[in-house]
């Protein structure tokens, strides 16, 4: 009877493997995708309205590094999204940012604390205040801009609402 | 299928008032149809419009407004963007191209931009399609234009066409650049946005054109700048000056190296004085600015729909009315119906069907009224307001809705058959009225 369950879970994963709950993804947190070590400043540091800290006014630390292990790896991150192309119905490309509001009232996170994910097929977005949870495999390789500013890419396969 | 011959038959002889309740119900769906049909494709027009363009940025105002006005060319742009801060941003280490835009002038009601060549290479719309010329090429000259689709075809333009431009966005104007005739260089292919209807113009030719004959007092303090002439002339492969020395431009359009520093760009060009050289300075993300546009207006589309729906409730309940009134005039008939050995249920049966044949052909009239209407008044109303409605085939939702038309017509059938019912169990075969 367990075989047979696993048997059935396995050929639906072969079947449907762009389902939105596609099976074991690892959930990731923000902070993992800071590398163990790396001093990075505090997000709320940075996004508190610090106007004495005119650097971390425009966005802190630059050129954060990136965790190469998970270069490859499908993990599902949470998140809210800043939309950058689609339709009227569908977004293809996205931003998943830890906090919402990433683009008016506080400096945007650095960026290793940004996703860049493009959906190929879009999947429909709501309401931009209600937080996410996208699966999808990351690409830690850096952009073709010749310095730094590299940051984490993902091919989406699925979006979920987030249920914290 | 007996009984729905016998309906059709019933109504054709009550032609006047079955007419009319038709009549009600076709213009009824053919509202609802309508006002879905001008929702969700004036949505996906403007969603078609931008596309691969990472930042627009412009003088500090709405992010709507801007979005608006530099890509949808509706209303105006509340103050200019210094060359200088143009330049300072388009060196950002992140940025990879830039379009700058200058709007303003206009040609018979169409709207005239200055760019430069970059905009054919980089501006992108629909799903990251790139600008294509049906005929001719970019410009080359300082007095060449291309012309968007729509232009060409409704003003009759060919390429090697003299056209003059005029000054100011009206109709018509009395301010005519008389001595600056343009040639037509290039015709764009449709892109069924705003693009069509947009004369495209090197920005020197704005430059000269305001220059010569506005004697603007500043006209002789440009000369004093010291650009040192760095301005891409590496873009162009010939050595003719396309951009001049532009003073301003209204808004522009941003591509970058990498997505990932969006946020990052445009945190630097609202708050960076350095960056902006002192100007205030807004920059917006064309796809969240046009989500927040939806968020924005998804009330109105909802009321929108609210009504529309409520219009095919009244279309429904004058149908009901007409089938009512009716039904005590016709009793006799359903007596000789039952005498001839109708059954009440099949007198009932006769009721709904009544009802949803004359909900169906509704739908079908108001189907065919849509399309009629779309027809008549597509070029007009692409003229007025630049909404752009293809005549496609019903979609999957449209069908849907006229499905809950029809589930709607036959519930409201039940309420006349449920009398006929009754009468057909009290009265018999004699009338007692």
């Amino acid at each position: 009877m367990q075989n047979l369950k696993a048997i059935i879970v396995a050929s639906l994963m072969a079947v449907m493997p762009f389902s939105s709950d596609a099976g074991p993804s690892k959930e990731l947190f923000w902070d993992e995708l800071i590398p163990k070590g790396h001093v990075q400043l505090e997000q709320q540091d940075a996004a508190s309205h610090n106007e004495n800290a005119q650097a971390n006014w425009v966005q802190p630390d630059l050129d954060a590094p990136v965790v190469q292990e998970l270069n490859g790896k499908t993990v599902s991150i949470p998140g809210f999204v800043v939309p950058l192309e689609g339709d009227d119905e569908l977004i293809t490309e996205f931003l998943l940012v830890p906090y919402f509001g990433a683009c008016i009232h506080v400096p945007p996170p650095p960026p290793n604390q940004i996703v860049h994910v493009i959906i190929k097929d879009g999947v429909p977005i709501d309401s931009l205040y209600d937080a996410i949870v996208v699966t999808g495999e990351l690409s830690t390789k850096g952009w073709s801009g010749e310095i730094a500013e590299v940051g984490y890419t993902m091919k989406g396969i699925g979006v979920a609402p987030f249920e914290g | 299928m007996k009984i729905l011959t016998l309906a059709q038959k019933s109504l054709l002889n009550r032609k006047s008032t079955v007419l009319l309740t038709l009549l009600t119900i076709a213009v009824s769906v053919m509202l609802l149809l309508g006002v879905e049909r001008i929702r969700t494709q004036a949505k996906a027009s403007f969603a078609n419009t931008i596309s691969g363009t990472d930042l627009i940025v412009g003088a500090r105002t709405g992010s709507t407004n801007l979005l608006l006005y530099s890509v949808f060319r509706i209303g105006h742009a509340t103050h200019n963007v210094s060359w200088q801060s143009y330049e300072s941003i388009k060196n950002h280490r992140t940025v990879k191209w830039s379009i700058p835009l200058s709007l303003g002038d206009s040609h018979k009601g169409f709207p005239v931009l200055g760019t430069t060549t970059d905009y054919f290479k980089h501006y992108q719309f629909g799903k990251k399609q790139h600008l294509d010329f049906a005929q001719g090429h970019a410009f080359e000259q300082p007095f060449d234009v291309v012309l968007g689709a729509t232009i060409a075809k409704k003003l009759g333009y060919q390429l090697n066409d003299k056209i003059v431009v005029s000054h100011g966005a009206g109709n018509t104007s009395f301010h005519h650049h008389d001595e600056h005739p343009f040639t037509v260089v290039g015709i764009l292919k449709a892109t069924g946005t705003p693009l069509d209807k947009t004369l495209h113009l090197p920005l020197i030719a704005i430059d000269k054109m305001h220059g010569s004959s506005a004697q603007t007092p500043s006209h002789d303090h440009d000369h004093d700048h010291d650009h040192d002439h760095d301005h891409d002339h590496d873009h162009h492969n010939h050595d003719i000056d396309l951009i001049g020395e532009p003073k301003q431009i209204t808004a522009f359009l941003l591509g970058l190296n990498s997505r990932i520093g969006v946020l990052s760009l445009q945190r630097s060009i609202n708050t960076d004085a350095n960056l902006t050289k002192n100007e205030a300075l807004l920059a917006i993300i064309p796809g969240l600015t046009l989500r927040q546009l939806w968020e924005m207006l998804s009330m109105v589309e909802q009321v929108l729909l609210v009504i529309s729906g409520f219009v095919v409730v009244s279309g429904l309940l004058g149908m009901l009315t007409s089938l009512l009134t009716s039904l005590n005039q016709r009793r006799r008939e359903l007596a000789i119906l039952r005498s001839l050995g109708a059954r009440p249920w099949q007198i009932g049966m006769l009721l709904v069907s009544e009802s949803v044949l004359l909900t169906a052909t509704g739908c079908i009239i108001g189907v065919g009224l849509l399309y009629a209407l779309q027809l008549a008044t597509a070029a007009q109303l692409q003229s007025l307001s630049g909404l752009q409605l293809s005549l496609t085939w019903l979609t999957q939702h449209e069908m849907l809705l006229i499905a809950g038309v029809l589930i709607s017509g036959l519930l409201v059938g039940l309420i006349p058959a449920w009398r006929a019912y009754k009468y057909s169990l009290s009265d018999g075969m004699s009338i007692r009225v």
